[in-house]
C-alpha cells in the first residue's frame, strides 16, 4: 500500500540495525510513526535504544554512526538513507543530551546564530530567527552574553534555542531535563507545549519524567532492548501501574494509591487516578469523614543522642568577587543520621558539602569532623573520614582494571596486601562489581561506572559519606538500586548527606531534610515536618511529594497524619474504608 | 597570555580589524627599524597612552608583563657582554662602562639590550590593545578575507570556546581525585607531575567523547549544508578607518626616511 505521508510526520521501518563491530544488533524491526503536530514522549530503560532511535531520524544513524543497517526512515517526506544529515537538520531538529558540547559560539547570539549561518540564511532572516527563538526559550536579552558564564539550565535553553533557529518541522530532544531541578525541567516542558501550541513544529521528547509526560505528551512510545513494547496515550499506560513498572518506569504517585484500591477491589483499571483531582474527588464520594486514629501529628525532630559527626559554626563562604555562596551556618549532624540537602540549582548544598571534606575552605567559620577542626587537614588526609561521590563517575576513572581503580586510594595508607585485597573485593562485592575486577572501566555501562566510582569512595572506609545527585539521569531501576545501597549504608550505621532534587527519595530515606535556599537554611527537620511547611517550601520553590499534597487537602475530612511516603498515605486511607465497611 | 576581548565602546573599540592589524604591524616594524632606544621608547610611550586611554585593566596588563622581566633583565646582560664595541658608530657608545672577568660591558651593547626590551614591550602591547578591543569573529573574519579556509577559521574559534570548559572539568576531576585521597600537586618535583597523571587520564578520555558529541552536534546543526555561510557581523572600514590607515602607511615611510638618513642608530 502506498502511503502519502506529510510533512513534518515521521515513520520509522526499521528491519534491522547493527553497528558496527558491535556483535548483537541494537534494533530488530521497529516501527513507528508521529503524525505532524503531535507531542511524543520516548520512554524505557537506559539502553533501551532511545538515543539510538533519535540519531536515525536525522540520519546521523547510518551516515556519522556507521552499521548494518535495513530498512526506511522518514523525517518530513524525506528518506534519511538519501540526504545528508546537514541536509536534514534545515527540516528536523535534533538537541543530544550534554549542552556542552552543542555550544559552538564565544557569545549567546553568535551560537544561536551558527545554524542558521550554517544554511547560508540571510543576514536580516538570521537576526530576525535569532531573536525569536531566544525569545521561544525565554534567553530574550542574553544576545552579548558570553556562552560559558550561563548556568546549567540556561545552557540547556540555548541549545534547544540554536536547533529552533533553523527552523525545523520537527524537533526531536533526547532527555534534556535529565540535569535540570525540578523548576527547569518543568520550564523546558511548558516551553515545548507551548511551541506545539503555536504552530506545526511536531516534538520527540526522551525522559524519565512521569509527571511531566503524562501531563504534555500526546502519546507515549517505550522501547526496551531495541524494540517498540508499547504505545498509546500516557493515563492509559499510567494507570496500568504494574505494567509501568515491569517496563521500568516510575508511575505517578497517585496511581499507585489507585492501584492499590483497585487490587482491593474498590476501583476498576480504567478509574485509577492518574492526576490529584480525580483521586480528591474520589474521597470525596467515599469517604466522608476520617476516623482514623492520630497516630502522632508531626511527630517531633526526635534529637538524636549519638555523638556529633559534623558541625559547623558561623561557616561562611564567598567565591572570588562575588557574593556570599554560604552565610552563617550553624550545622550539626549526628553519628548514623541520613541527612538530604535539597533546594535549587545555586543554593549552596555542594558548596556547604564540599567544606565538609576540605575541596573549599571557609571563609570564615570552622567544620568540625567528629569534633576535629578540620582547617589544618588536607582533603587527601580527610578521604579517610568523609567520602564524597561525585555525579559524574568519568571524571575519576584512569586505571586499566576496576580492581586497580579501586585500589588507587589505598596505595597511599601502607596496608598489607592481604588486607588490601579483602578490602577492595568487599567494596566490589557490595556495590555488585565483584565479576568484573579484571574489566577495562570504559567497557562498563554508564550505570556500572557509577557503581565504580562509588566502590573507589567506600574503600577508604569512610564513616560519613556525602554523595552528590547519586540518581541524576538515571533511570528508575537504577535509582532503586542505588537508594538501596545508600540505605544498607545506612543501617550499618554510616552518616550519609545526600544532595538531590528528587523529593520523592528525600521523603522516603532521609530521616532529616535541609532546605537551602540563597546559602542559608531556610529549613530542618524530619521529613514528616519539613515537606509540610507548603508555604516556606514554595518560597524555595520546591514542590512537596504528591502524597504530602494529597494528605493536606484530606484535612476537611478530619484527616490527621503526615505521611511523606505514598504507602503511608495508602495504609490510612485503606485502614478508613475497611472501618467504613465493617461498620456498614 | 593576552587579555581577553571586553565589550565597550572606546574608540580602539569602534575601529576596524584590518585598521588595527595594521596599525600592530606598522608599530612592531618601525620597532625594528631603528636601533636606538629613543625612538622605541616614545613608540612605547604613546602604545601606552593607547592602551590606557581604552580602559585596559592594569592587573592583566601587570600579568603579562611579569614573566617576561627576568627575559628582559637577561638580554640586557648578554647584550651588554657579548656586542663588540666595533659594532658601533658613535665614539660614546664605544665606551665599557665596567667589566667583568676581562669581558667588557659596553655602553652600547647596553642601550641596543634596551632597545630589544622595548620591541618586546611593543609587540605585547600593541597585541594586547588588539585582543582587547576586537572581538574574535572579527579576527576570524579577517583570516577569511586572507583566504585562510572556513574550517581552519572554525576550529580555531571552537577551540577559544572550549577554553574555559576544560578549565572546569580539570577542575572537577582535580577535585574528584582529591576526594578519593590523590595528593595533587603536592611532594617533590616528580612525585608532583606524577600525581597530574590521575587528571590528565580522565581528562583526555572526556574531551575525545565531547570531540565525538561535538562531531554529532555540528551536523546537527547543518555544518557543511551549503557551499558558503553567512556572517553575520560583516566587518566594514569605514571613513576613520580609510584616514587611520593612511596615517598608519605615512608613519611607516617616514621612519623609513628618518632611518636612511642614519638618524636612529648607535
Amino acid at each position: 500500500m502506498f502511503e502519502v505521508l506529510e510533512r513534518g510526520s515521521l515513520k520509522v521501518d526499521l528491519l534491522r540495525f547493527k553497528y558496527k563491530n558491535c556483535l548483537t544488533d541494537i534494533f530488530s524491526s521497529l516501527n513507528f510513526k508521529i503524525e505532524k503536530g503531535e507531542f511524543i514522549g520516548l520512554m524505557g530503560r537506559t539502553g533501551a535504544g532511545k538515543t539510538t532511535t533519535m540519531m536515525l531520524l536525522n540520519g546521523l544513524i547510518p551516515h556519522f554512526l556507521e552499521g548494518d543497517f535495513e530498512g526506511n526512515v522518514i523525517a518530513n517526506t524525506m528518506n534519511t538513507q538519501r540526504y545528508r544529515v546537514q541536509t536534514m537538520a534545515r527540516f528536523i531538529g535534533l538537541v543530544l543530551q550534554d549542552p556542552e558540547t552543542q555550544i559552538f559560539g564565544i557569545t549567546v547570539e553568535q551560537d544561536v546564530a551558527f545554524g542558521p549561518s550554517n544554511l547560508a540564511f540571510e543576514k536580516e532572516k538570521i537576526r530576525k530567527v535569532v531573536g525569536k527563538s531566544l525569545k521561544a526559550v525565554g534567553l530574550e536579552g542574553y544576545e552579548k552574553r558570553m556562552t560559558s558564564e550561563l548556568s546549567g539550565g540556561e545552557k540547556q535553553r540555548l541549545a534547544i534555542a540554536g536547533v529552533l533557529a533553523m527552523e525545523p518541522e520537527i524537533l526531536v530532544l533526547d532527555e534534556p531535563t535529565s540535569e535540570l531541578d525540578p523548576a527547569g525541567k518543568e520550564e523546558i516542558y511548558k516551553l515545548l507545549s507551548g511551541l506545539k501550541k503555536k504552530g506545526d513544529v511536531t516534538i520527540l521528547i526522551s525522559g524519565h519524567d512521569t509527571e511531566e509526560m503524562l501531563e504534555y505528551a500526546d502519546r507515549i512510545i517505550v522501547l526496551d532492548n531495541g524494540q517498540k513494547i508499547w504505545e498509546g496515550r500516557p493515563t492509559v499506560l499510567f494507570k496500568n501501574v504494574v505494567l509501568t513498572k515491569k517496563i521500568g518506569i516510575r508511575p505517578p504517585e497517585v496511581a499507585e494509591i489507585g492501584n492499590c484500591l483497585k487490587e482491593c477491589g474498590l476501583l476498576d483499571q480504567d478509574s485509577v487516578f492518574t492526576n490529584r483531582n480525580e483521586f480528591l474527588q474520589f474521597t470525596k464520594n467515599n469517604l466522608s469523614s476520617f476516623k482514623t486514629s492520630d497516630n502522632g501529628s508531626g511527630k517531633g525532630h526526635s534529637v538524636s543522642n549519638d555523638s556529633i559527626a559534623i558541625e559547623t559554626k558561623d561557616l561562611s563562604f564567598n567565591y572570588q568577587q562575588k557574593k556570599s555562596a554560604l552565610n552563617e551556618l550553624n550545622i550539626k549532624i549526628h553519628k548514623g543520621e541520613f541527612v538530604a540537602l535539597i533546594g535549587k540549582n545555586g543554593a549552596g548544598k555542594t558548596t556547604f558539602s564540599k567544606q565538609l571534606n576540605g575541596l573549599l575552605r571557609p571563609t570564615k567559620g570552622t567544620v568540625f569532623i567528629n569534633g576535629n577542626d578540620i582547617s589544618q587537614l588536607t582533603t587527601a588526609q580527610l578521604s579517610k573520614e568523609v567520602g564524597y561521590v561525585f555525579q559524574n563517575p568519568d571524571h575519576q576513572i584512569f586505571s586499566a582494571t576496576v580492581y586497580e581503580e579501586v585500589e588507587f586510594g589505598l596505595k597511599k595508607m601502607n596496608l598489607s596486601e592481604k588486607i588490601r585485597s579483602t578490602r577492595i573485593n568487599s567494596a566490589l562485592e557490595f556495590v555488585g562489581l565483584e565479576k568484573f575486577t579484571k574489566r577495562h572501566p570504559f567497557t562498563l555501562g554508564k550505570g556500572e561506572r557509577q557503581k565504580l566510582a562509588f566502590a573507589t569512595v567506600l574503600v577508604m572506609e569512610p564513616k560519613i559519606l556525602i554523595i552528590d545527585e547519586p540518581t541524576t539521569g538515571q533511570d528508575w531501576d537504577g535509582t532503586n538500586k542505588m537508594m538501596r545501597m545508600l540505605d544498607k549504608l545506612h543501617m550499618k550505621g554510616h552518616t550519609i548527606l545526600m544532595i538531590t532534587h528528587n523529593m520523592i527519595l528525600a521523603a522516603e530515606y532521609a530521616d532529616r531534610v535541609i532546605v537551602f535556599s540563597n546559602s542559608k537554611v531556610l529549613l530542618d527537620g524530619p521529613p514528616e515536618k519539613v515537606f509540610y511547611e507548603s508555604e516556606i517550601l514554595k518560597s524555595a520553590s520546591i514542590t512537596a511529594p504528591d502524597c504530602v499534597i494529597l494528605a493536606a487537602e484530606l484535612r476537611d475530612t478530619g484527616y490527621k497524619n503526615y505521611p511523606v511516603t505514598i504507602n503511608k498515605l495508602q495504609n490510612d486511607l485503606l485502614e478508613q474504608l475497611a472501618w467504613k465497611g465493617n461498620v456498614n | 597570555m593576552l587579555i581577553e576581548y571586553y565589550p565597550s565602546e572606546s574608540y580602539v573599540h569602534k575601529l576596524d580589524v584590518r585598521t588595527k592589524a595594521l596599525g600592530f604591524l606598522v608599530f612592531t616594524i618601525i620597532s625594528f627599524v631603528f636601533l636606538s632606544p629613543v625612538i622605541n621608547l616614545l613608540i612605547v610611550l604613546c602604545a601606552c597612552v593607547i592602551l590606557f586611554t581604552i580602559g585596559t585593566p592594569s592587573t592583566g596588563i601587570k600579568k603579562i608583563i611579569k614573566p617576561l622581566l627576568p627575559i628582559f633583565i637577561l638580554m640586557l646582560l648578554i647584550t651588554g657582554f657579548t656586542y663588540p664595541a666595533s659594532n658601533f658608530i658613535s665614539e660614546e657608545n664605544q665606551r665599557t662602562l665596567f667589566s667583568l672577568w676581562s669581558i667588557p660591558f659596553t655602553l652600547g651593547g647596553f642601550l641596543y639590550g634596551i632597545t630589544l626590551v622595548l620591541r618586546i614591550l611593543i609587540m605585547v602591547i600593541t597585541s594586547t590593545i588588539v585582543t582587547y578591543t576586537t572581538p574574535i569573529e572579527d579576527i576570524l573574519q579577517l583570516l577569511k578575507k586572507i583566504k585562510i579556509p572556513h574550517q581552519f577559521a572554525f576550529i580555531i574559534a571552537t577551540g577559544i570556546r572550549f577554553i574555559p570548559t576544560m578549565q572546569k572539568k580539570s577542575e572537577m576531576i582535580q577535585e574528584a581525585q582529591k576526594a578519593r585521597g590523590a595528593e595533587i600537586g603536592t611532594g617533590g618535583f616528580i612525585k608532583s607531575i606524577g600525581s597530574y597523571i590521575t587528571v590528565l587520564i580522565p581528562l583526555i578520555v572526556d574531551s575525545l567523547r565531547m570531540s565525538d558529541n561535538l562531531a554529532i552536534a555540528m551536523l546537527n546543526r547543518g555544518f557543511g549544508a551549503m557551499k558558503t555561510t553567512t556572517d553575520l557581523n560583516e566587518i566594514k572600514m569605514r571613513g576613520r578607518d580609510y584616514l587611520i590607515c593612511f596615517g598608519e602607511v605615512i608613519l611607516i615611510a617616514f621612519a623609513f626616511w628618518l632611518r636612511s638618513k642614519n638618524i636612529g642608530v648607535l
